[in-house]
């Protein structure tokens, strides 16, 4: 078949548009199926929802304390240690932790750990043909498969936010005793900063970065195809696309959220 | 007693096995036996050019968007907003890149390279070829580490410039509280050419450690398609931990100790 230069250039974009239009309207259909009775998912979102804890939970911990360890706490203690001002490092855990780094490592973990998983799994039904198998029964696979893992993955990456925020903070405290500093200042200045919008944002946002990895995980699963490559390609791609939709999400958020919240940016002494 | 012992000794297992098979294939490399194919080699770095590069620097440069909004509102209330281009420096260049281009390398070449091995394994491709007598750790691993250190030095500083030139637009053209010219004599102030160096080693180790993992899964999948897949997805849970550590590591080790700052004594 002879390809034109125009046909090359644009078949791939419009591969990509294609795929983000599909996705959208997975996630209307999901969002529908999810609210519209029956509700047969309960089990199924129970069992992913575990599923999901005893996957990521130590993954998590180890990235979260690594990383607030690392970027916010030794480079901003450096930083601060210059000016003899240590004790702000708490009021800069506020922006790095909650703000940014809890919610985003979060994403990453779980995109790349229950994420890659929930693709996998999929992936194996769809290329076994258990999905046309299900079609047949008059199952829908929507609403048994996918909403139960949207609502569960939305679920547990708002509350791992809370438990990545935890062991963050616990990274700038490391890093605040490598210093030889005592704590009580640190925790002054974190208290005094922190604000429920900042956590609510954070809470947020990490519930729909659930909801963007879910449905791009979900329909990569679903429509994984090509015997023996198609499931781990399938996996690659999803998490490819998901990191890249957590990261444009998250800067798009932020901005807003910094630009409509004033009161965020003022720094209490 | 067994019991409480069985899982953490399962991991320790399958680590020693991991560090088992990437000994085999770094020694494939040193031996220069891997330079048997160097065909294999440039291939597979051309592959990585055409496919991968893109996709990390788009990553890299949203990154360095949210650094610079994160900078720029930070310095602002403190009341230094002419001072942006400090947390800009040290975010990018010391820690958000190197994790970032970590992040995607895992993404979208550590489990292309379990997905493209693993479907080569399960379809006894990897047999074929040894009873050819071509040995599959040298043709396929040790060719694809060696060609990924070929390239991703170049991919890596690319992508420090495409940081830097996001947050670069994030602070001055989008928030605009400081000139261009007042943040870049911050900007380039406060870094200087050892930190280059020191940030490439550490994305450096993360990539080696993500392409060896890469193979080391692909290349003991078992159990069929399905097998691929979930070989895929726990080569992910390995290396997003092994990229958050190497960056703690990295920091502690290069500024740890010191801040390397244009400040004080």
């Amino acid at each position: 078949m002879a390809t034109t230069a125009v046909d090359r250039v644009f078949a791939p974009t419009r591969g990509v548009l294609q795929e983000a239009g599909e996705m959208m309207i997975l996630t209307v259909r999901t969002i529908v199926s999810a609210v519209k009775p029956p509700y047969p998912y309960g089990a199924e979102f129970v069992s992913q929802f575990m599923f999901a804890l005893r996957l990521c939970w130590f993954p998590l911990l180890v990235s979260t304390v690594a990383f607030g360890y690392e970027a916010p706490g030794l480079q901003a203690a450096n930083f601060l240690v210059l000016f003899g001002a240590l004790d702000r490092l708490g009021g800069f855990f506020v922006l790095a932790s909650i703000r940014e780094f809890a919610p985003f490592v979060d994403a990453i973990v779980l995109a790349g750990v229950a994420g890659t998983a929930i693709t996998a799994d999929l992936g194996a039904r769809r290329i076994r043909e258990e999905l046309d198998a299900l079609e047949v029964l008059g199952v829908d696979p929507i609403k048994n498969l996918v909403v139960p893992r949207f609502l569960a993955l939305m679920l547990v990456t708002g509350l791992f936010d809370i438990y990545a925020l935890l062991f963050g903070v616990f990274g700038g405290v490391l890093a605040t005793l490598v210093n030889h500093q005592p704590l009580g200042p640190f925790w002054a200045t974190f208290f005094s900063n922190a604000s429920t919008t900042d956590l609510w944002g954070s809470v947020v946002k990490t519930t729909l970065f659930g909801a963007i990895i879910a449905v791009v995980c979900c329909y990569k699963g679903m429509t994984a195809k090509g015997g023996a490559e198609g499931v781990g390609r399938a996996v690659n791609e999803a998490v490819v696309i998901a990191f890249l939709a957590i990261f444009a999400f998250n800067y798009v958020f932020t901005q807003v959220l910094l630009a409509t919240h004033p009161a965020l940016t003022d720094i209490v002494k | 007693m067994d019991d409480l012992f069985a899982v953490p000794r399962g991991w320790l297992e399958s680590f020693g096995e991991i560090v088992k098979f990437c000994a085999r294939i770094l020694a494939d490399v040193a031996s220069l036996r891997v330079f048997k194919y160097f065909g294999e080699v440039l291939r597979q770095a051309g592959i990585l050019i055409v496919s991968s590069t893109l996709v990390i620097w788009g990553l890299v440069f949203i990154i360095g968007l949210q650094c610079g909004i994160e900078g720029a509102y930070f310095d602002r209330s403190v009341g230094v907003p002419a001072y942006a281009g400090v947390f800009a420096a040290w975010c990018d260049l010391r820690e958000l890149v190197p994790l970032c281009f970590g992040y995607m390398m895992a993404a979208k070449v550590g489990t292309g390279i379990v997905a493209e091995i693993g479907s080569m394994r399960i379809s006894d491709e990897i047999d074929a070829l040894e009873v050819m007598g071509i040995s599959g750790v040298t043709f396929l691993c040790a060719t694809r580490l060696l060609g990924s250190m070929l390239v991703l030095p170049f991919v890596y500083l690319c992508s420090i410039g495409a940081g830097f030139f996001a947050s670069y637009l994030a602070v001055v053209q989008q928030i605009g509280d400081v000139s261009s010219g007042g943040y870049f004599l911050i900007f380039w102030q406060f870094q200087n050419p050892p930190d280059v160096l020191y940030s490439l080693i550490k994305a450096m180790a993360m990539a080696i450690v993500i392409v060896l993992v890469g193979c080391y899964y692909g290349y003991t999948a078992t159990g069929g398609p399905v097998g691929v897949g979930t070989a895929t997805a726990k080569s992910m849970v390995f290396n997003i931990v092994s990229v958050h550590v190497i960056g703690m590591l990295g920091t502690q080790l290069f500024w740890g100790a010191n801040p390397r700052a244009p400040i004080g004594g």
